[in-house]
């Protein structure tokens, strides 16, 4: 089997990554799908305790690379799906301890097992992007409508396009979107993002005080029915596995007549 | 239906979002290009002064701009003409 290697990237930090790889390694496996989460953030390890596994945590990444332990040692089985595991990142080592080389074997190794290996990539552009990129096919990038995140999004995009021959496809996800700041016209919409970056969409999350609940109980959203945000991410997975599945339509929420006659001249469709 | 709200949208004012849009653009457009400020500034000046030993220029209604198209930046320039030089 060769399965589908996909970086979780953003270049800026605390846009959602982690959140992300979390509840797309739920969403994913949720569909029957093998799924491998990696952790590339190497000294600021958290993915463990998205997942609510951090107590689990035998050996990690910098463990197999440096062959003290067998690859299927270090991954940790999730609680609740036993065909989703987590390959945790070095708390104590930095960056420099993988080489760009040593993740294309590791991701090569992986997805001989698992259906989908996502990487969660460090904040940044420098040596723990590169080796987060090295063995991937694809990438998501995550950015909010913010400014600032906008920037970064954009400079990820012109380092995947530099990487055309190894990153055949890159789309966005548009994450803890506001719908209701956008109708007030105070945020960037997602058609805003898009035409700014050129990019193809797949998906958009609305912000959710449920991610720090779940966040604080170690369970991702997505494995659960009743929120926005985990339905968003489910959306998603089901995307990825080829799903044509439309965009959430936020604008339809909380409308008055005055506010469909604004919103026919100021078009905000997500 | 598209058509109207785009004919509409020349009317839209000034809003937060709209002023983040175009910040974000310009901003990207230097971005992409690693272009420093100031030095399109610079193009202009050096060009229009070529095109002024030939043409007397309308300086009033001249334009020079980055538009972006798609991830690609032009150059447009316009430089309305009064008459020749020679």
């Amino acid at each position: 089997m060769t399965g589908r290697v996909i970086v979780i990237t953003s270049g800026k930090g605390g846009v959602g990554k982690t959140t992300a790889s979390a509840n797309l390694g739920v969403a994913l496996a949720s569909t029957g799908a093998s799924v491998a989460l990696v952790d590339m953030d190497i000294g600021l390890r958290n993915l463990d305790i998205l997942m609510g596994l951090e107590n689990r945590v035998v050996y990690n990444l910098v463990d197999v690379i440096e062959e003290r332990c067998k690859l299927r040692q270090a991954l940790v089985k999730d609680k609740r799906l036993p065909n989703l595991s987590l390959l945790p990142a070095a708390q104590t080592r930095d960056k420099s301890a993988v080489s760009a080389d040593q993740m294309k074997e590791l991701c090569k190794e992986l997805s001989s097992i698992f259906e989908f290996v996502l990487v969660d990539s460090p904040a940044g552009i420098e040596q723990g992007f590169q080796n987060a990129v090295a063995g991937a096919h694809e990438a998501i990038v995550i950015c909010t409508p913010e400014m600032s995140s906008v920037r970064d999004a954009d400079r990820i995009i012109g380092l995947l396009e530099a990487r055309k021959d190894e990153i055949e496809q890159y789309r966005l996800v548009v994450n803890r979107y506001r719908p209701n700041m956008v109708q007030a016209n105070d945020m960037m919409s997602v058609e805003d993002v898009l035409e700014i970056l050129s990019v193809e969409l797949l998906g958009v999350v609305p912000e959710d005080e449920e991610i720090i609940v779940s966040t604080n109980k170690g369970e991702p959203v997505s494995g659960t029915d009743n929120c926005k945000s985990g339905l968003a991410y489910r959306n998603i997975a089901r995307r990825l596995r080829g799903e044509d599945v439309p965009i959430m339509d936020f604008s339809a929420q909380n409308q008055t007549w005055i506010n469909r006659i604004v919103n026919f001249f100021n078009p905000v469709r997500v | 239906m598209q058509v109207l709200s785009n004919l509409f949208a020349r009317f839209r004012p000034t809003t937060v979002r709209t002023t983040a849009k175009d910040r974000m653009r310009s901003m990207l457009t230097y971005d992409r290009l690693e272009l420093p400020a100031g030095r399109l500034e610079c193009l202009e000046e050096e060009l229009m002064a070529v095109v002024s030993r030939y043409f007397e220029l309308d300086k009033s209604t001249t334009q020079f701009d980055l538009q972006q198209l798609d991830r690609r930046a032009q150059l447009i320039a316009n430089f309305p003409l009064l008459r020749s030089k020679c």
